[in-house]
């Protein structure tokens, strides 16, 4: 693992990118040079919160996924695998992606080789549609004034059109039920290390991003792009690395907190009992990927004519086959049309089964996914 | 190339953003689309699989010797009766009624039994109401309205609630359960309504519910099965069952527009002479029809849905398509 400071030598991605448009420069490189078929990134789509997966195979249209978007919840990870698996693509990944893409790797349903990972470092996102409503409450400013967003410093910092910028911190939004999804708030993986590189600006001086370098493929991404012309790289000084080592530490530290005050308020059968089977939190599951094979579709478990659903015939078996492997993307949690806590459950079920074994979905070096057999190859 | 576009749930009236995602050129999957106001990314199963509809397209067809095969049942046809439904957006159902009106048929509309009001309670209505009347299992049916009634409920709200079984997942949530008759829930509703209270229902009993409903002195929701009932209400008189009976009964030739109301109406269709099916892809309606065209899905053409709430939504044609829209039909029709 290396460190360096990295800004584009492209004046117009160094405009529009965020500290110092490094990410955008090493995707431009990639897809200029051919390494990669297409590159899939976060851009806006009707405005700033509303952040969809998009597809480049051009690097003109880079620019449209320049910049930061914390009110787009999304998760990639399903994408690359159920319709990009044979091309080559390089992809933006928040730390959920990663670990949802490192648990589809190891199950052989994304190919190592043919995916560039620029990671990024991750603070937490904001459900849109609440988010709006949480500037319009918390915020002197109309939603639709918002040209961008940022979390920093604690902060959920918002500008406006007209240049102005409002912060309110983001732990008073959070007591008032705003603020980050709460899968985010918990979350204690804030810097994607399996990805190639990891990129943020904890630690960065202004107008430059901060890279973490995690393997050999990382480095030939940096040097590649440098090579290009594209990049420039400097060292960043040591108490730029302690900086962002204690920026990171504090983070986890309060996602620590929050999960020790998270885990005992859920009551799952309680919960439960508003499931109307309809499979949104399995089918929107980046790690579940049996489809059609999956178990829970067979004639034994189906209980259309057994309205309500009973909870422990779908959730009590999802949660035994898929909680060891939960990267606690949220995905579930945003899905559901009864807003039952999907992502809590299985995260604290995922949290027991760390402390007894080590294994941290999507994080941990294991080359097998948890609870492995020889019969799930069948599938 | 993978692309992810927007558009709207077609499967009830409550209004939900859906994103479909097109790979090559097709359609191949759903995406949350969490920027929508009405559903923020939540989808119910029928919601997820509205996109089968367009992978059940009917195949390449002769289409101008369709048309002119119900051009030439047409000119010769008396007692013809026209359906036209929920399914079709706005602007196609201005068609369709004014090409109705010209040649003097019937049209026949059917919207759940249920009519047309027109102030009704928003969805923001629902979750701030002290007490929540459901006629119906919402939170099964209409999972996306049911999620406002969740919401009420952990705001303080009493829930009572009608289902006509013995059990149901809004009967888990609500405070009281009855399952008798909508007459007898909605004589406790009106004991217990205040100014805050919603009648939510996606069904009754029989259209003598409704004045029992005009009487209570609450806000009203009204839930239909089809996307665009309300924006169909605003434009034709909708008719009860027994009132559709009655018109099938004196129809010879039946032109659906876009519906499966043999699914829909337990009738002897076999009485009715000639059914002609403009559809995009096989139901119930299509089997019995003596002439199937082909027609667009809301996924290949431009329009407008208004929601269960009353809001007006537009959308945009997510893939191109060579079929006919409904209005493109009536247009070949009119010659």
């Amino acid at each position: 693992m290396s460190y360096v400071l990295a800004k584009s030598q492209n004046e117009d991605i160094h405009k529009a990118g965020e500290c110092g448009g490094a990410v955008t420069s090493i995707l431009k490189y990639l897809l200029d040079e051919e390494i990669v078929d297409g590159v899939l990134a976060i851009s806006p789509c009707d405005d700033v919160y509303d952040g969809i997966p998009t597809f480049v195979t051009n690097s003109e249209d880079l620019m449209k996924t320049a910049g930061s978007y914390h009110c787009a919840p999304t998760m990639i990870g399903d994408l690359v695998q159920k319709y990009l698996y044979d091309k080559k693509v390089a992809v933006t990944a928040k730390p959920c992606d990663m670990r949802a893409i490192e648990e589809l790797i190891i199950r052989h349903k994304i190919n190592k080789d043919n995916i560039y990972v620029i990671g990024l470092n991750c603070g937490g996102t904001v459900p849109p549609v609440a988010g709006r409503k949480m500037i319009d409450l918390f915020y002197e400013a109309d939603p639709d004034d918002v040209v961008s967003e940022e979390i920093d410093k604690g902060q959920f910092i918002i500008e406006l059109a007209d240049g102005s910028e409002e912060a309110v911190k983001i732990h008073d939004l959070e007591n008032e039920g705003y603020g980050r999804r709460t899968n985010c708030q918990r979350c204690d993986v804030k810097i994607p290390r399996k990805a190639n590189i990891a990129c943020g600006n904890w630690g960065a001086e202004d107008g430059w991003t901060f890279i973490e370098i995690n393997d050999e493929k990382g480095q030939e991404m940096i040097d590649g792009a440098k090579k290009a012309g594209i990049l420039e790289t400097k060292n960043p000084a040591d108490p730029a690395v302690e900086g962002r080592k204690k920026v990171e530490g504090i983070m986890i530290k309060m996602a620590n907190k929050i999960q020790d005050k998270m885990y005992p308020t859920v009551n799952e059968m309680d919960d439960w009992n508003r499931c109307i089977s309809c499979y949104a939190c399995r089918d929107v599951c980046p790690i579940c990927w049996c489809y059609e094979n999956c178990e829970l579709n067979k004639p034994f478990f189906k209980d259309e004519q057994n309205v309500p659903p009973t909870p422990i015939a779908f959730q009590g078996v999802r949660l035994s086959h898929m909680s060891f492997s939960c990267v606690d993307c949220g995905q579930c949690d945003d899905v559901c049309p009864m807003d039952i806590p999907v992502s809590l459950i299985f995260d604290k079920l995922q949290k027991k089964y760390y402390n007894r074994t080590g294994y941290v979905a999507g994080v941990s070096d294991d080359v097998k996914p948890p609870l492995y057999s020889p019969e799930k190859t069948e599938l | 190339m993978l692309e992810i576009k927007h558009t709207l749930c077609p499967s009830c009236s409550v209004g939900c953003g859906i994103n479909v995602v097109l790979n090559d050129g097709e359609i191949v999957g759903t995406f949350p689309y969490k920027r929508h106001p009405v559903n923020a990314g939540k989808n119910c199963l029928n919601g997820r699989n509205s996109i089968d509809c367009y992978k059940n397209k009917f195949g390449d067809v002769d289409v101008d010797g369709l048309i002119a095969d119900v051009s030439k049942e047409l000119n010769s046809a008396s007692d013809v009766t026209v359906i036209c439904s929920g399914n079709s957006g706005v602007s196609e159902i201005e068609a369709i009624k004014e090409f109705a009106e010209s040649k003097g048929y019937n049209i026949g509309f059917y919207a759940d039994n249920l009519k047309n009001y027109d102030e009704v309670a928003s969805y923001d209505d629902v979750e701030n109401a002290k007490n929540v009347f459901v006629i119906g299992d919402l939170l099964y049916e209409n999972p996306l309205i049911g999620r406002r009634i969740v919401h009420a409920k952990q705001n303080g709200a009493k829930i009572f609630a009608f289902v006509d079984a013995e059990a149901s997942v809004t009967f888990n949530i609500a405070d009281e359960c009855f399952n008798d008759s909508v007459v007898e829930f909605l004589d406790v509703a009106k004991d217990n309504v205040d100014e805050s209270s919603v009648l939510i229902f996606n069904q009754i009993d029989s259209v003598d519910d409704l004045d029992k409903i005009d009487a209570l002195d609450c806000k009203l929701l009204p839930v239909f099965s089809k996307s665009n009932s309300k924006g169909a209400l605003s434009l034709l008189e909708p008719k009860s069952k027994d009132e559709m009976f009655e018109l099938l009964d004196n129809t010879k030739v039946l032109l659906v527009f876009n519906d499966d109301i043999a699914d829909e109406l337990e009738y002897d269709f076999s009485k009715i002479s000639k059914i002609i099916s403009f559809a995009p892809c096989e139901n119930k309606t299509t089997e019995i029809s003596d002439i199937v065209v082909p027609i667009k899905t809301w996924l290949e053409k431009d329009g407008s849905f208004v929601n269960a709430m009353g809001e007006t939504q537009s959308f945009n044609a997510a893939i191109e398509s060579d079929d006919l829209s409904e209005i493109e039909v009536i247009e070949k029709l009119n010659g």
